[in-house]
């Protein structure tokens, strides 16, 4: 993990749920192929417009709702970088750093607009956003979670645990 | 020193850690009591990470496994999750294993798997449910959990608890949904994220298990990490021996300190409905009585318990639904008891239609799912577009109470004309 993703925005709103990351009518499918259904309940031709390296940027309370793990299965699929918010719902965030996908937490969302640039620096803790040069302070990735993350998941993560303890 | 006096949830997390007191904020390694999944979250989703892990399953006493979310499955894409489910269950002849018996929180609770003061870690995020037993039960994806089946442990950052106290009474129609409704209406669907939400006081006190399951359920609608429902009276008495077995804690210290203390009185509220598309969206049902309705639902480990469909039949008793009511029993269990006691036959009378046990159209996978537009009040678990099938269909949450009164009559209804 570099811990450096610079990319375009993607703005949503507050209280996005699993619900609309990922609808329950996918949820038969295959974790391989749930990316060509990501936002599928909010905006169907994201998984299509969505570049790689690409960061979804929100407010309130992402990701809420069914624990599914595809809702962030589905986003890491079509390349999305990290996902930005006001605050997450807690099982989203969890299973985003056990993927190895950064979930930050920033205090204000609200002066980011649709494709500005963004550079999330996890080492500097700061979301910077490039067209405006505001840097916002990360309020999440510390402890236990970071420690996951820069294991790349928690997969990898507990395979040293069990190492250790061998 | 003496250790400071801990909530019920830090106590419960301080066992499970194996250390005398812990504080909000700090991080712990915990061992699990017991570790649960389904059809959708288990298995299928499970297996390589289990093999990467080295396969071996750390107590399968202590794992539940139920397929609840794929059957009856809608078809072949279905039928084979439930098949993968069940063969791997058969396969390590898992002792708990419940196929198609119900939704799983439901069968934890109906089964004495979740007792008080266990740390329960449950793939879904309504395993939260399990708190109405006084246990500390989260949710989690399913990648963790299958490190949770290998090593018997999760990290936990020990939560903040925030007090919800009901003060008085709960007049006869109303019911604990109304209960967790006002919660949601007060202080918002994130209140609570990364927190502990205990509820107590009088007309707390006075719930069955059953009701204190929709306080502890509807935690994750508040954006909780758990909800819980300290064991006391007949609910203590319910749960029997087991419950004071293994020295698990009960309650927690007197001079426990709360985040925050909220105080609320029922009597003199009105029933609730929840307006699409968020669950604290929350307004008098009366408000909404020019809403015209396709359906009804009745269903859901929120709203498929016996109770809720007695509540439902002391509406329908005598009565015709309008529209169509659809029932999905949220346990086998529940069919069998609520056909004992009459209650299934005074729906069925009222033009009820009764589904298979299990997660039903809640987990938007099948058994009536809801088309675009359509408008639906139901007693579901949370009402986000597309929860229910299309992401346009209007899910209006509230009681079984109030979504019965609305059955009759075919628009949002206050149960209080038929009571």
């Amino acid at each position: 993990m570099s811990g450096v993703y610079e990319g375009r925005a993607w703005i949503f709103g507050d209280h996005v749920s699993t619900d609309q990351i990922l609808p329950g009518a996918y949820l038969d499918r295959p974790m391989e192929e749930v990316g060509a259904y990501a936002m599928a309940g909010l905006d169907p031709s994201f998984a299509m417009r969505v570049r790689p390296g690409d960061l979804v940027v929100a407010g309130l309370n992402f990701g809420c709702g069914s624990s599914r793990e595809a809702a962030v299965m589905a986003l890491k699929q079509v390349g999305v970088a990290a996902v930005v918010a006001r605050s997450f719902g807690r099982i989203f965030f969890r299973n985003a750093i056990n993927n190895g996908f950064p979930a930050a937490i920033v205090p204000e969302t609200s002066g980011i607009r649709q494709e500005d640039r963004l550079r999330l620096d996890i080492a500097a803790r700061t979301l910077t956003n490039l067209r405006t040069g505001e840097a916002l302070p990360l309020r999440s990735l510390t402890g236990t979670s970071l420690e996951i993350l820069k294991a790349g998941g928690i997969v990898p993560y507990t395979l040293r645990r069990l190492e250790r303890s061998r | 020193m003496a250790p400071s006096a801990m909530t019920l949830t830090e106590k419960i997390i301080a066992r499970a850690a194996g250390r005398e007191s812990v504080c909000p904020g700090e991080e712990v390694w915990a061992n699990v009591d017991l570790a649960a999944m389904h059809d959708s979250s288990g298995p299928r989703r499970i297996a390589g990470t289990l093999d990467r892990l080295g396969g071996r399953l750390w107590d399968p006493q202590k794992i539940v496994l139920a397929i609840d979310h794929f059957a009856p499955a809608a078809g072949p894409r279905h039928a084979e999750i439930v098949k993968l489910t069940r063969d791997w269950a058969r396969e390590r002849a898992l002792p708990h294993f419940f196929d198609s018996a119900g939704v799983m929180h439901n069968v934890l609770l109906e089964e004495a798997l979740a007792l008080p003061g266990m740390l329960i870690v449950g793939a879904d995020s309504h395993t939260v449910t399990a708190g109405a037993a006084g246990a500390l039960a989260v949710g989690v994806g399913a990648t963790e959990l299958a490190t949770v089946l290998v090593t018997g442990q999760i990290w936990l950052r020990v939560p903040p608890t925030v007090l919800i106290r009901f003060g008085d009474a709960l007049p006869p129609y109303l019911t604990a949904r109304d209960m967790a409704m006002e919660v949601l209406r007060r202080l918002r669907a994130d209140f609570a994220i990364y927190k502990a939400v205990e509820f107590d006081g009088p007309a707390v006190d006075a719930l069955d298990l059953d009701e204190r399951a929709v306080l502890a359920n509807q935690a994750i609608e508040m954006g909780a990490k758990n909800g819980i429902v300290p064991p006391t009276g007949t609910v203590l008495a319910q749960l029997g021996a087991p419950a004071r077995a293994a020295g698990r804690p009960l309650a927690g210290d007197e001079g426990a300190s709360y985040e925050a203390v909220h105080r609320i009185m029922m009597a003199g509220n009105a029933p609730l409905v929840a307006v699409p598309p968020n669950v604290d969206n929350v307004v008098p049902a009366g408000t909404l009585g020019g809403v015209e309705l396709d359906r009804v639902y009745i269903g859901s480990c929120a709203g498929g318990k016996a109770a809720d469909l007695r509540a439902a039949a002391r509406v329908l008793q005598g009565r015709k639904a309008q529209v169509p009511l659809q029932i999905t029993p949220a346990t086998a269990r529940v069919v069998r008891e609520t056909l004992r006691d009459g209650t299934l036959q005074a729906l069925l009378e009222a033009g009820a239609i009764l589904q298979a046990p299990g997660c039903g159209a809640c987990a938007g996978l099948h058994s009536g799912l809801l088309g675009p537009k359509e408008r639906c009040l139901s007693t579901v678990t949370r009402n986000f577009p597309g929860r229910m099938g299309d992401p346009s269909a209007e899910i209006y949450l509230a009681s079984p109470l109030t979504a019965a009164a609305s059955a009759v009559t075919g628009r949002i209804t206050d149960p209080r004309e038929f009571l």
